[in-house]
């Protein structure tokens, strides 16, 4: 990793904007601060999933947010929880750890069952096809109340993961007044956020990550060397679709509850923005992405007092949602390979 | 089963509507347009806007009030209006992306961002409220085997004139041939002497406008709401997808089979107590379609993977 202005300009934003939390809150700055970490470290661990998608692979992914999903419900029905409209409660349940590895691996096996069929097909016409089945998802999910709560959604799950926090939270969290279960949360992200990039780093310099970038530049000459193209593209569907499926399990352990609006495609144009500001194909580049985001978005409720006076939550989303379409759109437009991506590793054109 | 026919074709002369407009601008500049149903929604807001009478202050914050023009003037200012949104939206943004070779899938990233962009500037100035037109309630009747109001009848009675006009216009103008010979080979078509150009800003233009239609059938059927185009929008993939991408009377077709598929299997036995999962279906059928015959019901052979 050389030192080069791209990564300059990318220490000096990311600071920047977390100094921004500091300048612009009198206080509460700690609190708002661990919110903003948590939720970049979370969103982030799904746009580095993505990026193995669409960076690596030239995959256009448009239902991250099912994979997040799948891997949520599935970990989350299988411990302790209650669940829809009566609440009603499951006690006995897995051990948290082999609830998560399962639930990680349905994400992985539904993007397999996706990536099967849908991998041979175009660009444009893969993203039509993820993003209606991330939808066939969640309207499912949303229908079939009796073992997913439905709209009424799963609660009272949190015990399973919150019973392994260590003592070096609660000294922590004593002493500058912070919700404890949130630091966790967000600690085991960044944790797994640096173990994912240690296992893709390694991956990619291998002759494995070669043959997937090469799948990316040209898939005759991949095919014509003897490999097997449709393969390498769904171990790369099944890849990312567990780092996403990981990223979902935290998500509802930050939320405390799991609702299916959770995974509206505005989940996954959130990840899409993300990973396109760190930079598309650059591993490390949509941790830094989404630290960036998330300050933006934490103190746009600023932007929207400014224009609308004692804004509503309508509003606050809007503003904010407004802000999110303006970012991809300018991005895309301007700087496609973001804060570190390379240009000449974009996938932008398919015939 | 029947009463939900009558809705489907409702839903499906909405879809159908849309899909043209889809189809010819995905044919013409193979844009997949996500925001397609942002301009939709322009359609239904502009129409209340300018339709609900002036006292009723449930629109566009508290500053602005709506105009209380009489309501068919305000279909035909909000058509127009969309008509010259698409013409700006191509003038100053695709086209530009055009003429610096953007590829085609920063253009569909651009089109969500966009989408987005637009659908919560909805969010903020005509609030998130479901509003109707002022158009008072209607007690159903029976057209042949329908029970429909009389004025959904009528938006039905609309839409397919709409089709059949539209149908004409590509076959037998001089414009509508030359938005076909576009889409089959914009070289050619500029050999002959056709200016690429000046089709494709025609081709927003209209197809936005017939969009803006489709938003107002949607609202006098249903209802406003600031997301209302981003709703159907995966129905009007499939329809779109299952009449074969880029071809007119496909889309026609497909739009109004997806939308009857829609509300007809509602109706299915192993549906009963699950009409909250209805799309599902439609939107299962437009990827089977995708898989198994990628150029839909009329479409001819391409390349697609």
């Amino acid at each position: 990793m050389k030192l080069s202005v791209k990564w300059i300009v990318t220490v000096v934003l990311t600071s920047f904007s977390i100094y921004m939390v500091f300048a612009l809150n009198p206080e509460g700055q700690l609190r708002i601060l661990f919110n903003v970490l948590t939720f970049a470290g979370i969103y982030g661990l799904a746009a580095i999933g993505l990026n193995v998608h669409f960076g690596l692979t030239g995959l256009l992914n448009f239902g991250h947010a099912s994979f997040m999903g799948v891997g949520a419900y599935v970990t989350l029905l299988l411990i302790p929880h209650a669940a829809g409209r009566e609440g009603q409660i499951t006690e006995t349940g897995l051990p948290f750890l082999l609830a998560l590895v399962i639930g990680i691996l349905s994400a992985s096996l539904f993007g397999l069952l996706l990536g099967l069929p849908a991998i041979r097909l175009r660009g444009d016409y893969l993203a039509i096809v993820t993003i209606a089945a991330a939808e066939i998802f969640r309207l499912l999910v949303r229908d079939l109340e009796s073992v997913t709560g439905g709209v009424y959604g799963i609660i009272n799950f949190s015990d399973s993961l919150q019973k392994y926090r260590p003592n070096f939270i609660e000294t922590f969290v004593s002493k500058y007044d912070l919700n404890a279960g949130q630091i966790w949360v967000g600690f085991l992200s960044w944790v797994s956020i640096f173990f994912v990039l240690l296992l893709l780093k390694r991956l990619n310099s291998s002759p494995w990550g070669r043959a997937l970038r090469a799948v990316r530049e040209d898939e005759d000459a991949v095919r014509a060397l003897g490999k097997n193209a449709v393969w390498l593209k769904l171990q790369s569907f099944m890849l990312g679709a567990g780092i996403a499926g990981l990223a979902g399990v935290f998500l509802a352990f930050n939320y405390g509850s799991l609702q299916t609006t959770l995974f509206v495609p505005l989940l996954t144009f959130y990840v899409w923005a993300i990973m396109i500001l760190g930079g598309v194909g650059s591993l490390s580049g949509p941790v830094f992405g989404s630290v960036i985001f998330w300050v933006i978005i934490s103190e746009t409720d600023r932007l929207a007092a400014l224009i609308f006076e004692n804004a509503n939550g309508q509003q606050l989303a809007g503003v904010r949602f407004v802000l999110v379409g303006l970012l991809i759109m300018i991005l895309m437009i301007f700087r496609p390979s973001g804060l570190l991506g390379k240009k000449e590793e974009l996938l932008l054109n398919v015939k | 089963m029947l009463d939900q026919l009558g809705n489907g074709l409702l839903l499906g002369i909405i879809i159908s509507v849309a899909s043209v407009a889809l189809s010819l601008l995905y044919g013409v500049t193979r844009i997949v347009n996500f925001a397609h149903g942002e301009v939709i929604a322009l359609g239904a807001i502009v129409t209340l806007f300018f339709s609900a009478p002036v006292d009723s202050k449930v629109l566009f914050l508290d500053r602005f009030s709506p105009l209380g023009v009489s309501f068919s003037t305000s279909v035909i200012i909000a058509i127009l209006f969309c008509g010259l949104f698409g013409a700006l939206l191509e003038l100053f943004l695709f086209r530009p992306l055009r003429k610096a070779e953007v590829g085609n899938i920063a253009v569909l990233v651009v089109t969500i961002g966009l989408s987005i962009f637009i659908r919560h500037f909805y969010l903020l100035f005509a609030t998130g409220k479901v509003q109707d037109f002022p158009l008072g309630l209607e007690r159903r009747q029976t057209y042949l085997f329908f029970d429909m109001t009389p004025r959904n009848f009528k938006v039905l009675i609309a839409g397919l004139v709409v089709m059949i006009i539209i149908g004409l216009f590509l076959t037998f103008t001089r414009m509508g041939k030359a938005m076909r010979a576009v889409r089959d080979s914009s070289e050619l078509a500029s050999v002959s002497g056709i200016n690429s150009d000046n089709i494709i800003l025609f081709t927003w233009i209209s197809s936005s406008m017939l969009a803006g239609l489709a938003g107002i059938f949607q609202a006098i059927i249903n209802d406003v709401r600031y997301n209302m185009g981003f709703l159907i929008l995966l129905l009007i993939f499939a329809g779109t997808v299952l009449g074969g991408i880029g071809t007119s009377f496909g889309a026609m077709v497909g739009g109004l089979l997806i939308g009857i598929f829609v509300q007809v299997s509602v109706a299915l036995p192993f549906m009963e107590g699950h009409t909250e999962a209805k799309n599902a279906v439609a939107l299962a059928i437009m990827i089977l379609i995708l898989l198994f015959r990628p150029q839909g019901i009329f479409g001819e052979k391409e390349r697609i993977s």
